[in-house]
């Protein structure tokens, strides 16, 4: 019983950081719940692989693979394929290139405070591999070397991925408030 | 530097993940470019409303329940354990169904080559010692029925001192005696007549040797008779019929 303690002391601090990586990949609460149910029992067969002391990366990279698994299997079944769960499917490589082609025009700045609700939808608007990144790094405050982690991605692509959706919420955040606020500029 | 090149480092800049060159770089940049001071206080603007966000905490069941799973986990784990030491996969258990079978045959040839060897052996050098014996002009040295003639004669030839017994009353007419060598040691021989046929009786000291009853043997058409009586071991041998044969056992 050693060995299930000691995951249990490593690990289930960060159930809340798993549930909430999760909840922003597949959008459903109860689809989140089974993906971090299913990512401790994975992590915890293979428990005797994982050496180092902080286990956070560890656990957020077996709920990020689950949660892409998960997505890609619901893709296929529900045949539908919508810009949220694009990923996967014609491969990021073609998301990522998609969004550095698009025009470079001027990008409009961001006019007050910025409202929780519309961060929040401009989010979900996001790309899964952009959204994740960020929310690594705004919300969980991870360094770029834990997001590699993570992600699977060399530090490089984790600086550029960050970059570019930074961007894209910017644009999207821009393009919200105006409607918002239509009298405002 | 550029502000397109400004635009992919100044998160990172924001995020203190820059190493010395790319941060002086950026740092003089934004110092005299004022779109992109715009940038970084939309990018802290945008990073403070996702950090407000915060965390959406996971239902307070799941905690539990993902416990009682790995608990569940654990305890098949301990049991699929004990069922992989009993029953080990089936690649071992005709690994070692081989290597027994190897072990056995081992030990079955080189019991019955040791032991059923020797006793094949002596078997094969009698009947040879008594057929050489055949092909001389006379099997015996000491030539005499006086069985206090035979008994001295064996004095100082054999490590024993031999039953000598004249049977000719009772049909087997004591030929004489004579030395040979079988068993890797000189061994005394009697040699009775029974008609037309010889019966030479080997006769050597097994000291410690348990008395053992009369075991028939047949080999080549020859019956032979050994057996065990006061750490003597005897070996009779003819071509005479067995029942015959444990006739003359008996009498000796």
């Amino acid at each position: 019983m050693g060995e299930l303690s000691s995951f249990d002391r490593l690990t289930l601090q960060h159930l809340n950081a798993a549930y909430n990586l999760a909840l922003w990949l597949v959008r459903s609460e109860s689809d989140a719940e089974d993906i971090v149910q299913e990512s401790y029992m994975r992590a915890f067969r293979g428990f005797h692989g994982f050496s180092g002391t902080d286990a956070k990366p560890w656990v957020l990279a077996i709920v990020r693979n689950t949660a892409y698994r998960w997505l890609s299997n619901r893709r296929r079944s529900a045949n539908v394929i919508s810009l949220d769960e694009a990923f996967g499917g014609p491969g990021e490589e073609s998301v990522e290139s998609q969004i550095a082609s698009e025009d470079p025009t001027p990008e409009a700045q961001l006019i007050g405070e910025v409202d929780r609700g519309l961060v929040r939808s401009a989010l979900v608007e996001l790309p899964p591999i952009f959204r994740e990144v960020i929310i690594l790094r705004e919300i969980e405050g991870l360094a770029y070397r834990e997001i590699s982690q993570v992600t699977g991605a060399p530090l490089g692509t984790v600086m550029s991925r960050l970059a570019r959706g930074r961007r894209e919420l910017r644009k999207t955040l821009s393009r919200m408030m105006d409607k918002d606020k239509p009298h405002a500029v | 530097m550029r502000c397109d090149q400004a635009y992919e480092l100044i998160g990172a800049y924001l995020d203190e993940e820059l190493s010395g060159g790319d941060r002086t770089s950026v740092a003089d940049h934004i110092e005299f470019c004022a779109g992109c001071r715009v940038l970084i206080r939309d990018i802290k603007r945008t990073g403070k409303a996702i950090a407000e966000l915060g965390r959406k905490p996971a239902p307070p069941t799941l905690a539990s329940q993902i416990r009682s799973l790995l608990a569940k986990e654990e305890q098949e784990h301990a049991v699929k354990r004990v069922v992989c030491w009993r029953m080990p996969p089936n690649i071992w258990r005709q690994a070692a169904a081989l290597a027994a079978c190897c072990l056995l045959s081992v030990a079955l040839t080189w019991g019955v080559m040791t032991s059923r060897g020797a006793v094949d052996q002596l078997q094969q050098e009698i009947v040879a010692a008594h057929i050489r014996s055949l092909l001389q002009d006379s099997p015996i040295q000491v030539a005499s029925s006086d069985s206090h003639t035979v008994k001295p004669w064996f004095a100082g030839k054999v490590d024993f001192a031999p039953e000598v017994n004249d049977l000719t009353a009772a049909g087997f007419p004591l030929l004489g005696g004579r030395l040979d060598y079988v068993h890797q040691r000189r061994v005394g021989v009697l040699v009775y007549r029974r008609r037309l046929h010889t019966v030479n009786v080997f006769m050597w000291r097994a000291p410690g040797a348990d008395d053992a009853a009369p075991t028939l043997a047949n080999r080549n058409g020859h019956n032979l008779l050994a057996w065990a009586k006061s750490g003597i071991t005897y070996w009779a041998v003819s071509d005479l019929d067995a029942a015959e044969l444990r006739r003359l056992q008996r009498l000796l």
